[in-house]
């Protein structure tokens, strides 16, 4: 998209502009988190400001007045960070199946858009019902898990399908023709070149689970998640606290990706001195 | 079960029941001692504290009733474990009727106690074990005040309140020896207004619909609970007379839910509040100048300063007006059995102690049973609250800002008005289907 | 140590079932199983909150015959066409700039993971937030009060139908942005010269290039978008202030109150509608045939 002296044309600025647009709009309801997470004991969600204190950033640690929201969370991230390794590991498995024509493929296929779309509410209480059923007791790690792969998997398979449509086996081939095996052609040929699409996959493997709400309601057990957590609170006083618990993982999320990106291009001027890699595959 | 044999064995080898009734001994005399410290159980033996200090009491129910202060107070006092967690009222018991192996105290409302039993999930509660019942205030216990009886309409807690036997499934009218669960928390609710625009003293549901406030009203979007506020508004303002307005026939829900689209046309709601939060917001913000409101919602618009009555709707000699009542109670589920059940008879009396009362009043919610509460409250705080007095001083809401100034009166006056002004109780009627229904077709309207 | 024959034929033909094992697992036992029991409480009788097992199209004839049902189906498909649009075409956008206009791969990646971080603050959060964001006290309209763009407060900015769609495409854009940059990131770029030498404006690439390329992951987007769309309960009842409601919304009512035969038998004419406007849409674009066809 460059002209002949690679000056970039006007749809650059535009586009850009469009962008910006855009992240102004996602970050519309996050500014007014971040500024309302500042004010003192007597905030409340709305403008205008009272007062400008950290209390509640000190209220998300000690938790006199809200819910257990530092023990939801102790839930929610390792449950997150299992359900994206699994969601990952089961949709690249299954993309990788669906390749070939199998017997039951279409119903399977079918049996994953059932799954994307069965009311999350209803299915959960089905779960529930069917753990009491059968004696087990329902938990964040087990009963909620499950619902939730229920939901992401549709969406990394779906995503792994559209990444290997596209993907050329002849690559493959090749590699077995120089004696590599079925795991080395996996590690060093296939995984690489469909890893962009990987990361979607964790991406919103992790994502979806830490938002999931509607099939977590009634599998979680006896212990919150944090979505469950602070929908709860609605049905009462809601604090301010809310507000800093998003400020505080906004800004650890910008730190944690400012970090991985600086370290990635660090190895990558190592690796290939002062020239960055052209193009991306 | 591999812990009960274990702790029988460290009493001495005696079987269970023998562990019991020596338990209940040494119980009996630290009681006594506790008797004269105070209210509190403190004091326990260390036998009994030993053998109970592993157990969880997983009590579930909605953030206003089932509060995490309450249960570490819980696990302070009682050596313990008592957890809370937080459900909304429909997903709460959808769990009980589902799961319920996955709690042991269910939070339930009065309608919900009748489906609970009805489903063989509740185990009674022994009448005679808690202490405090003759303290409970008679409203509950036996459905009347001084003589007057509490209204009937809708589902009554005393309604749902008595069983034949532990594992009865049939609830049974009259005082028997079994409970199906103790009141908690409950409130008489009316409509929160703005005095400082709506410029009169509100006494009357009408005001809620009154074309003078339009666009600026809200109501509930709880069915069963918005459509008694609509009840309680068209028979104010003299539509019709409702027959029973916690069970209407399908006519009267017609009528009533007919009256609300029209409402809506003309533009009257500004909308129907979902979270307790938009109903604090859409007041605080001026949004709606008067509408359905909760009591701790009334108290924290002002703590923002902002003035804010909860309106004394008491009952007129015509028959209208009247407040809606609700009440939320604990349960024992019914798999509760050995040191577990003991633990959580010890639970359910420490509520009654009156920590918790003194804690909810200061959100504006009752104890049932208030000579225990008042032992935990200032008597300026208790003169404000219970008795419809004059605050001598300066009221704080539980976290320390000030809610009332001093000679500020309580809305409503007295509690003791207030319930016994309730015009109908919060409940699941016999046309629920139809009325879901026609209340989705109100608000799609 | 696999050999292979010359036209390249996979190893083991268990292979394709064993990679599928832990899929037909969790689907077998979390959905399967539980949508049985969901099946079978539709056709049970429901009286005075006790729920009685019984064989009886009385609740499908109820939801089938109720005139609110095709009131909530209407909204709820003008909500997802609403919501398709913009996120389609918001989503587009964005992937295209990514893709083709930044030139750093890691800028790309940085300002992606940008877009994304907003979702790591829970929805329910962020539902809560527009309120001071479109309310009547709120930042839009004391921005627009304060610059004399207008002279009273905008009532429709929130609690309306505006702000529903307004909602559900803040939170649903991410799911057309990620599979439309999957597929436009395999687009050769070669394309684009050769295009641009056989004579077409940039316009024309776009749409007899571009677009076409990037069907399968329009599609993807486009179903994620329509059944998380269908399937919502509570961005519908807090953003359109109870003056809207959804079909779950209604369901939610129903279980609420202990209603489970009449909810199921919502639930399971929901996911019917809903997987046919999926078939319909990978009827346009056959995301498996495109899958298998590589072989």
């Amino acid at each position: 998209m460059l002209t002949a002296a690679g000056r970039r044309p006007w749809t650059f600025y535009a586009l850009a502009a469009f962008f910006a647009l855009y992240v102004a709009f996602l970050y519309g309801p996050m500014i007014c988190i971040f500024v309302l997470s500042f004010q003192g004991p007597q905030g409340a969600l709305v403008f205008p400001m009272r007062g400008v204190s950290l209390h509640w950033f000190a209220e998300l640690v000690t938790q006199t007045e809200t819910g257990d929201i530092l023990g939801a969370i102790s839930r929610s991230i390792p449950l997150a960070i299992i359900v994206m390794a699994a969601t990952v590991a089961v949709s690249v498995a299954g993309g990788l199946a669906f390749r070939d024509r199998f017997r039951g493929g279409a119903a399977l296929f079918y049996g994953v858009i059932v799954s994307l779309v069965a009311p999350g509410y209803v299915l959960g209480i089905g779960i529930g019902l069917m753990f009491q059923l059968l004696g087990l007791p329902a938990h964040w790690y087990s009963s909620a898990l499950g619902a939730q792969l229920t939901w992401t998997l549709p969406f990394g398979l779906l995503i792994m399908f559209a990444v290997f449509g596209r993907f050329n086996r002849s690559y493959e081939e090749a590699a077995r023709d120089l004696g590599a095996g079925a795991g080395q052609i996996l590690r060093l040929v296939v995984i690489p070149i469909v890893l962009p699409g990987i990361i979607a996959v964790a991406l919103f493997g992790f994502t979806l689970s830490y938002d999931e709400f509607a099939r977590t309601l009634q599998t979680s057990g006896s212990t919150n998640t944090l979505p469950l957590e602070i929908w709860s609170m609605t049905t009462n006083v809601t604090s301010p606290v809310i507000y800093a618990l998003g400020t505080v993982t906004t800004a650890f999320s910008f730190i944690v990706i400012g970090v991985a990106l600086s370290a990635i291009a660090l190895i990558q001027r190592r690796r290939y001195g002062r020239a960055l890699p052209a193009g991306r595959h | 079960m591999a812990q009960r044999r274990k702790n029988s064995a460290r009493i001495g080898g005696a079987d269970a029941n023998t562990a019991i009734s020596r338990r209940n001994l040494l119980r009996a005399a630290a009681a006594a001692v506790g008797a004269a410290a105070g209210s509190q159980v403190i004091g326990a033996p260390t036998i009994w504290a030993q053998e109970i200090k592993d157990i969880e009491l997983r009590h579930v129910g909605v953030s206003y009733s089932v509060v995490k202060a309450i249960g570490d107070q819980a696990s302070k006092d009682l050596g313990f474990k008592v957890t809370m967690q937080n459900l909304d009222t429909s997903a709460a018991i959808t769990r009980f009727i589902t799961q319920p192996q996955t709690v042991d105290i269910p939070d339930l409302e009065g309608w919900q106690t009748k489906v609970a039993v009805a489903r063989g999930i509740l185990q009674g509660i022994e009448v005679k074990r808690i202490k405090e019942f003759d303290n409970i205030l008679p409203i509950f216990t036996k459905g009347e005040y001084e003589g007057k009886k509490v209204s009937r309409q809708g589902i009554s807690p005393y309604e749902a309140m008595y069983i034949e036997k532990k594992d009865s499934t049939k609830i049974v009218e009259g005082v028997h020896d079994w409970m199906t669960f103790l009141p908690q928390v409950y409130n008489a609710d009316s409509i929160g207004y703005r005095p400082d625009i709506v410029g009169h003293p509100v006494t009357r549901w009408k005001d809620l619909i009154d074309p003078n406030y339009k666009g600026r009203s809200a109501i509930l979007d709880v069915p069963n609970i918005g459509i008694m506020d609509a009840a309680l508004a068209l028979e104010s303002r003299g539509d019709l007379v409702y027959k029973n307005k916690g069970n209407m026939t399908r006519q009267e829900i017609d009528t009533t839910i007919n009256a609300l689209i029209a409402l809506k046309k003309q533009g009257q709601f500004r909308a129907t509040w979902t979270t307790f939060e938009q109903s604090v917001e859409l007041m605080a913000s001026g949004e709606v100048v008067i509408q359905s409101m909760w009591s701790p919602a009334v108290t924290a618009v002002l703590a923002k300063g902002i003035p804010c009555i909860y309106a004394p709707v008491n009952e007129q000699p015509d028959g209208k007006e009247g407040y809606r009542g609700w009440c939320n109670g604990m349960g024992l589920m019914r798999h509760l059995s050995g040191k577990k059940l003991e633990a959580a008879y010890e639970y359910l009396n420490w509520y009654y102690a009156g920590w918790q009362g003194g804690f909810v009043a200061r959100h504006g919610y009752y104890s049932p049973v208030p000579k225990t509460a008042e032992k935990f409250m200032t008597a300026n705080e208790y003169g404000y609250w219970y008795l419809g007095k004059p605050a001598a001083d300066v009221i704080k809401d539980p976290y320390g800002a000030a809610i009332a100034k001093a000679g500020a009166v309580r809305d409503g006056g007295s509690f003791i008005e207030r319930f016994t002004n309730i015009a109908c109780w919060n409940t699941v009627m016999d046309e629920n289907q139809y009325m879901i229904q026609r209340w989705n077709e109100f608000k799609s309207a | 140590m696999t050999r292979t024959s010359p036209s390249g034929e996979r190893a083991s033909p268990a292979r394709p079932y064993l990679l599928v094992a832990p899929l037909l697992v969790v689907l077998l036992v979390f959905v399967v199983a539980p949508l049985a029991f969901v099946v079978a409480v539709s056709f049970f009788h429901y009286d005075n909150f006790a729920i009685i097992p019984a064989f009886s199209f009385e609740n499908y004839a109820d939801v089938l015959t109720a005139h609110l049902t095709y009131d909530l189906y209407l909204t709820m498909i003008w909500f997802s066409l609403l919501t398709w649009f913009f996120t389609l075409i918001i989503g587009f956008t964005v992937a295209y700039f990514l893709v083709f206009h930044v030139r750093n791969p890691l800028i790309a990646i940085g300002l992606f993971l940008v877009c994304t971080v907003p979702f790591w603050t829970s929805n329910v959060i962020r539902m809560i937030s527009w309120l001071p964001l479109l309310g009547k006290q709120g930042l839009i309209n004391s921005a627009l009060l304060a610059t004399g763009a207008i002279r009273q407060p905008l009532q429709f900015l929130l609690f309306s139908d505006f702000s529903v769609v307004v909602s559900y495409v803040h939170l649903f854009t991410i799911f057309m942005i990620v599979p439309i940059f999957n597929s436009m990131s395999r687009i050769d770029r070669t394309l684009f010269e050769a295009a641009a030498d056989a004579g077409s404006s940039r316009w024309q690439t776009l749409l007899h290039v571009v677009v076409p390329l990037c069907k399968s992951g329009i599609a993807l987007g486009s179903i994620f978008v329509v059944t998380l769309v269908m399937g919502d309960f509570y961005v519908v009842k807090v953003m359109s202030g109870g003056s809207r409601a959804s079909i779950v919304s209604a369901m939610y009512d129903d279980i609420s109150t202990l209603l489970f035969p009449h909810a199921a038998a919502n639930a399971v004419i929901l996911m019917i509608i809903v997987v046919i406007m999926v078939s319909l849409i990978l009827r346009v674009v056959d995301v498996r045939k495109e899958l298998a066809s590589q072989r």
